[in-house]
């Protein structure tokens, strides 16, 4: 069976000019992508994982027909990407950049409505449509309020019901929690878990780790317009093979990370910060052996040792395994 | 899904429509604006009108006559200056509405959707004429009635069919300079400076042959030069360029056939190329 999104080496370059003082500019290339395949099955919820400048925006873009890719090719829905952009437009039900890409002189019913006029939906249909997803999404307070009064996580929500306004049978989310509160992030996540159920393939994108795991059926992780892995969360960490992962929490400075990294058995050993400490991970392969050793090193070094977790491996070890860097950090392309 | 995926005409209609009522939605929030635009075209006409009373007092009338093959320098005036509210809202209309889209973030959405930009065009340009041609009429009717002049002497009917048929062209070239406003992201300087250049060709306050002979030719270039002689040579009888109605109505019409095309070339290919590029969004 042809996959609902097929992905085949698509690349996409930025020409961008930096400007050097008054009349002197200079071009320069971002690789965003750099020949991105996959494949996405009818009816999973698919996972893009990679830290800010991934090129997760990028790839959504191209798909649905913002951009177009500087090389490759792609289906979605079964149509051509650049043949049949208009079809891939009314078969995608896409929340791109959050509550930018509303109008917020309009109410949110007005926005809904406005949106299926665009999708060819008729006059009634409309209605119909935004009445049905004001009641599942619990924006009945705030429907008929212009959406300048709305708090950000109240554009969110509404950016993310004009995602449904289509019923499309796939749905692109990039970032869809973003800047949303605990509460209503969960809110958000269960509805899509509900949409999934009921047969439509999601496509989610995210710089969380937790996100990720609990989101999708597979995913694939980007970093620097690459694929680096893809799987199940199941797959992906035991792809890490023999590797275990010690988190060590405390006062740990950087000559005292860089020579956990210099000791015999330790693969990767990444420093970041995290409430107010230093988190440090190590990924290993025989942490027994290592942990005397491990100790002895850090108090060397003078760091003050507050916790020591031998873990479960996650999604973000995966990532740093893989590139040395936590997803927190942002990526740059040169 | 509900989405249809080949739209019949009657549907983009439709969503064409929808952009229309967006736009009157969206101004209707703003009530300040549509009075301000009904005054506007008054006293731009006023000025040199009571500098042509200063200057040649009585024989105003006169001389406007010997000049311009008619008395009536007071509708010879307004109609200019509200023909000149159409041309210049066609420019507004259409380039802030790209511009000021793609800052807010919805230029991006609505790409999102199987709508083609040139049926929201035609959304805007609907919305655009009704807010112009109703501005420029009221204006009209109430300049010629504070400045007791009859605002429907002469060919009323022949000066519409010149104001309909040249707004087809007249949208050709706002949207041509709409695929500017794309291309080079600015919209505010670029339509600041095409008003004083339009309003200098065009003949707001003086027939076009007092221009000199090259100013003139590039002038006659421009459609609405076209449209605001029609109007006035309808109503105050002062002469067609060609001598002959439907001549000047055939210039129109070629137009209204030529610059539509050479403008969806235009804004197709700017639109290629941005997608290209950096996106819709980036501004
Ligand atoms: N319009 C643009 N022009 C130039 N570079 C861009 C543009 N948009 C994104 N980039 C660059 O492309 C890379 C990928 O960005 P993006 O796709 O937004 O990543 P993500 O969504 O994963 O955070 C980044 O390095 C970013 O700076
Ligand atoms: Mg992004």
């Amino acid at each position: 069976m042809q996959g609902q999104v097929r992905i085949d080496n698509l690349s996409k370059t930025y020409h961008t000019r930096q400007r050097k003082g008054l009349f002197k500019s200079e071009e320069k290339r971002v690789e965003a992508l750099k020949g991105v395949s996959l494949e996405i099955k009818p009816g999973e919820v698919f996972g893009l994982l990679g830290p800010n400048g991934a090129g997760k925006t990028t790839l959504i873009k191209c798909l649905t027909t913002l951009l177009l890719p500087t090389g490759g090719e792609a289906w979605v829905n079964g149509y051509h990407l650049t043949r049949e952009a208009n079809q891939i437009r009314a078969s995608v039900g896409c929340m791109l950049m959050g509550e930018r890409g509303l109008y917020w002189k309009l109410t949110g019913s007005e926005n809904l409505i406005f949106f299926g006029a665009l999708y060819h939906l008729s006059p009634s249909a409309r209605r119909r449509r935004a009445a049905e997803i004001v009641e599942r999404l619990n924006l009945g307070d705030i429907a008929d309020r212009s959406v300048e009064t709305y708090s950000s996580g109240q554009k969110m929500k509404l950016a993310f019901a004009k995602a449904l306004i289509n019923d499309a049978p796939l749905l692109i989310l990039d970032e869809p929690t973003n800047t949303l509160d605990l509460p209503s992030a969960r809110e958000l996540r269960a509805v899509v878990r509900e949409l999934n159920a009921s047969g439509k393939t999601v496509i989610y994108t995210t710089h969380i780790m937790a996100e990720a795991e609990t989101m999708c059926d597979r995913v694939a992780i980007v970093d620097r317009g690459e694929v680096l892995a893809l799987g199940t969360a199941a797959e992906l960490k035991a792809s890490l093979g023999r590797e275990e992962v010690i988190h060590i929490e405390g006062v740990i400075s950087a000559q005292a990370g860089e020579a956990v990294q210099r000791l015999a058995g330790v693969s990767r050993a990444v420093r970041a910060a995290v409430d107010g400490h230093t988190q440090l991970t190590v990924v290993a392969q025989d942490q027994r052996a290592l942990l005397p050793r491990l100790i002895e090193t850090l108090t060397a070094h003078d760091a003050v040792l507050q916790k020591i977790v031998p873990e479960e491996v996650t999604l973000e070890d995966v990532f740093i395994a893989r590139t040395g860097r936590t997803l927190a950090d942002d990526t740059w392309v040169k | 899904m509900t989405a249809t995926i080949r739209p019949s005409f009657r549907q983009k209609l439709s969503a064409a429509l929808a952009e229309t009522w967006l736009r009157l939605l969206n101004i209707s929030r703003y009530p300040g604006q549509l009075a301000l635009e009904i005054i506007i075209p008054i006293v731009f006409a006023a000025m040199p009108m009571l500098l042509g009373r200063a200057t040649a007092g009585a024989n105003a009338a006169a001389n406007f006559q010997a000049n311009t093959g008619t008395s009536n320098y007071v509708a010879f005036l307004l109609i200019g200056s509200n023909t000149f509210t159409i041309v210049s809202s066609a420019f507004w209309h259409i380039a802030y509405w790209l511009r000021f889209e793609q800052e807010t973030g919805t230029l991006e959405s609505i790409y999102l959707t199987p709508t083609t930009s040139m049926t929201l065009a035609g959304g805007v340009a609907l919305y655009s004429v009704v807010r112009g041609l109703t501005s420029a009429l009221l204006a009209y009717i109430l300049g010629c009635l504070i400045f007791r002049v009859d605002p429907f002497a002469g060919d009323v009917l022949l000066a519409l069919l010149f104001i309909l048929i040249g707004l087809i062209p007249l949208y050709g070239v706002a949207f041509l300079f709409g695929a500017l406003v794309l291309k080079v992201k600015e919209s505010n300087a670029l339509v600041g400076l095409m008003q004083w250049v339009v309003s200098f060709l065009m003949g707001i306050f003086y027939p076009v042959a007092v221009l000199p002979p090259l100013v003139r030719l590039l002038a006659l270039l421009f459609p609405p030069t076209w449209m605001v002689n029609g109007v006035r040579s309808a109503l105050l009888g002062m002469g067609f360029f060609f001598g002959k109605w439907y001549l000047d109505i055939a210039v129109l019409m070629a137009f209204a056939l030529s610059v539509p095309l050479l403008s969806f070339w235009a804004f197709n290919r700017v639109e290629q190329g941005v997608k290209r590029n950096e996106g819709m969004g980036e501004f």
